[in-house]
């Protein structure tokens, strides 16, 4: 079996290359890719759109569609991890663990009554092993509040740089990961709970299809940022420009929301305990 | 808001979908209404859309405001809109269906699960619905996401069919994604028509030829064609049956419709037929997937086992009547994509009956079942006649249409194919058909109780059963209102 999957990949790889041979030049400036859609993208997005980051133009206003179901995808991904990992069967364990945080010494309490979670004085565990690190957390204590306001930077400057609301979305969402993991699950939980992740995730989406649906509402095409204008007090153009930074937030909600409901099922395969 | 229509169908699927993964978690008693009105809703946009293209002709509409080679647009013509209508009306009935099963077996992650079921649909309309090749890449995406996630849910096998679905379909859209490449490289464009006026000139072009194998090998493996059908049978029969419903019934036939809707719109039928010259080996090709699929149906000792590679097989007849190459053998095999979704959803459908009431599919379990359930039996034997194709049931009219169109265009191995799996089918009927009414056991001393399954999964199936006969009677009416202007003229 092997060895027809080597042969298979061998035929196909050697096929692909075989049909790069008719390919245009390498950065041929005649090639069709350069010299069709290209040319009316480059000269007419900035008085299309103004925006003078062409990348952004194209993503989130003539094809804005697509990028619509791109966060759509994320979001799917969301939904499909919570859907088959998420674990609400409460296993009735004989003892529960608690640390004694000022000494650091564990607890194994047999026929535990509910006990809350965490008071000031000790912290719910749930294996007898879980190292107490000081350096790590007060080091991502000091930094994530840095790595969140450059996301939020991302996403706002998307208009003029490279990024916006995917990058800045899993910047914001990779910083609360680290908080994540420096802490607790339990700890970040009461953070952002599982319902506010999804909650964000679904409002991130909502804000691009409301963006659309409130152009269909003004009367012009699904997404038509141009007819926005009415209620923005502003020209059509920039109407288009404004429209694409609500939408770059709402993906960059959506992302992040997503990011840390991923991490939540999966780090705890669907039990919100402990997590990793 | 009558020009929006095109744009509604998928959107209001969409929007719902956000909704009800919101409510899930604040009132999950109103998700599976939520999902029924989504549906009962964009269901009807798309018969309104249906009458509109009949009136008017194809409709076209700009996503974004911008025109088609610039902005993404979709093209509501007459393939399309009618093959949305059945896709709306088996989401509709499956979501029906499906109520009991998933508050009894899903019952914390309704919010989800019907979330990606509205999502599920979202897809299916926007590859449907769109005229431009990578935003029918997104909403493949879509499709597939969701589906991986829908048959994850079922018995302890789920998972695992899931798996190997999600490994086998992630190759199949990656090809697909790369032949979209291809084609970007040498037309520098992404839209349907616009891709279309520019490939006549490039009828030499290596390029072109690599872009249309990557393409169909990506859909072959999508659409579960004979030797990459490895992720189908456990995919479809391992899943929950509110899921496999769904999932068997337009995965498949959706991606059939891709298939056709690149040779007809993009690759045109002059480069796909005559230029590559490949139509005699994809109809042998048919055939014997045709021949294997029967043969492994029959050697299935479950129903939904045997349903799925049933649906193998009617790949092969839908794929190889396309590429007979002739307007009967398109006929037949449009008019086959619109009854086969009808007819597998009845035999899906039934099976989901018989899997609430008997917690088992196994042919051994369908004793007595004529006494037991006998609408949902009922309900069986009438998809089983239109799989089959017996005269007033749908499938009879596109069969004929095949066969002759076999005939035509000299192919008798497909067209002895095509007989001999009917005749394979009326085995594997039949076979379960004597089972529910002439079982061995004497009757007096185990005395069977009727037990039907819900009211809410027997109205679904009442009317999929009529569906499938007024589909019938009516199917010279769909072919000469629709499926005659979707095919070009240049085919005879």
């Amino acid at each position: 079996m092997k060895i027809i999957g080597i042969i298979t990949i061998l035929l196909s790889g050697s096929i692909m290359i075989y049909s790069t041979l008719d390919f245009p030049e390498w950065g041929d400036p005649l090639s069709p890719a350069n010299t069709h859609l290209s040319v009316y993208y480059i000269e007419n997005s900035m008085p299309d759109t103004s925006v003078p980051n062409i990348v952004t133009a194209i993503l989130a206003d003539y094809r804005s569609y697509d990028t619509m179901f791109e966060t759509t995808v994320i979001f799917a991904a969301g939904l499909a991890c919570f859907l088959l990992l998420r674990n609400f069967r409460k296993k009735k364990k004989e003892y529960s663990l608690y640390r004694h945080i000022p000494t650091g010494v564990t607890l194994k309490i047999k026929n535990s009554a509910d006990l809350a979670d965490d008071t000031k004085l000790f912290q719910r565990i749930d294996s007898t092993w879980v190292p107490f690190d000081l350096v790590t957390r007060t080091a991502s204590g000091l930094i994530v509040p840095f790595i969140q306001i450059f996301a939020l930077y991302v996403i706002a400057h998307g208009h003029h740089s490279p990024g916006g609301g995917f990058q800045g979305g899993v910047i914001f969402g990779a910083a609360f990961i680290l908080f994540a993991i420096s802490y607790s699950l339990r700890e970040s939980l009461k953070i952002i709970s599982e319902k506010t992740a999804v909650i964000l995730s679904c409002v991130g989406v909502m804000i691009y299809a409301g963006t659309g649906l409130l152009c269909l509402l003004f009367g012009s095409n699904f997404l038509n940022y141009g007819s926005l204008a009415q209620i923005l007090f502003t020209d059509p153009v920039s109407a288009r420009s404004l429209a694409i930074l609500f939408v770059e937030i709402g993906v960059g909600l959506a992302v992040a929301g997503v990011m840390i409901w991923l991490y939540y099922n999966i780090s705890s395969s669907g039990k919100y305990n402990q997590g990793l | 808001m009558s020009e929006h229509y095109p744009v509604l169908i998928v959107i209001i699927p969409f929007i719902f979908a956000l909704i009800v993964a919101f409510a899930g978690f604040i009132k999950p008693r109103l998700c599976c209404f939520l999902t029924i009105s989504a549906l009962i809703l964009s269901l009807y946009s798309s018969i309104i859309l249906l009458f509109q293209v009949f009136k008017t002709g194809c409709i076209e509409y700009r996503l974004s405001g911008w025109s088609p080679p610039w902005g993404i647009c979709y093209n509501i013509d007459y393939l399309n809109s009618i093959i949305i209508v059945v896709v709306m009306i088996v989401g509709l009935m499956c979501a029906i269906s499906s109520q009991k099963a998933v508050n009894r077996d899903l019952d914390q992650k309704k919010g989800a699960f019907y979330a990606l079921f509205l999502l599920f649909i979202t897809g299916l309309t926007g590859i449907l619905a769109t005229g431009d090749l990578f935003n029918l890449y997104v909403l493949l995406e879509i499709t597939s996401i969701s589906g991986y996630a829908l048959i994850g849910t079922g018995n302890n096998k789920a998972a695992f069919a899931s798996l190997k679905y999600l490994f086998m379909g992630t190759i199949g859209a990656s090809f697909y994604l790369l032949g979209i490449g291809y084609l970007y490289i040498s037309t520098g464009s992404l839209n349907m028509a616009d891709i279309a006026a520019i490939i006549p000139e490039l009828q030499q072009s290596k390029t072109i030829m690599f872009a249309f194998i990557f393409c169909m090998t990506g859909l072959f493996i999508k659409m579960g064609m004979f030797p990459m059908h490895g992720w189908l049978p456990n995919a479809y029969s391992d899943s929950h049956s509110a899921t496999s419903t769904l999932v068997a019934s337009l995965t498949t036939k959706v991606m059939l419709y891709v298939m056709i809707r690149l040779i007809l719109n993009v690759f045109l039928p002059d480069y796909s037929f005559s230029k590559l010259n490949i139509d005699n080996i994809m109809v042998w090709f048919a055939t014997v997937v045709i021949i294997c699929g029967s043969f492994l149906a029959l050697s299935q000792k479950n129903l939904k086992y045997m349903l799925s590679y049933i649906i193998i097989t009617e790949v092969g007849y839908i794929a190889g009547g396309f590429w007979l190459g002739n307007r009967l053998g398109m006929t037949g095999a449009i008019l086959h994509i619109l009854n086969d979704a009808l007819m597998t959803m009845c035999l899906f459908l039934s099976s989901a009956n018989f899997i609430y009431v008997l917690k088992n599919d196994s042919f051994k379990n369908f004793k007595d079942i004529f006494l037991k359930m006998p609408f949902s039996a009922a309900g069986f034997v009438i998809g089983g006649a239109s799989i089959i194709g017996v005269p007033p049931t749908c499938g009879f009219f596109s069969k004929w249409y095949l066969l002759s169109a076999a005939q035509e265009a000299g192919h008798y191995e497909f067209f002895s194919a095509l007989i001999f799996s009917s005749l394979i089918c009326c085995i594997l009927f039949f076979r379960i058909i004597e089972q529910g009414f002439f079982s061995e056991d004497d009757h007096e001393n185990n005395v069977t109780k009727f037990n039907e399954a819900p009211v809410s999964m027997i109205i679904p199936l009442g009317i999929t059963v009529l569906l499938l006969i007024a589909a019938g009677i009516y199917s010279g009416d769909i072919i000469t209102n629709f499926i005659d202007h979707a095919i070009p003229d240049i085919i005879t």
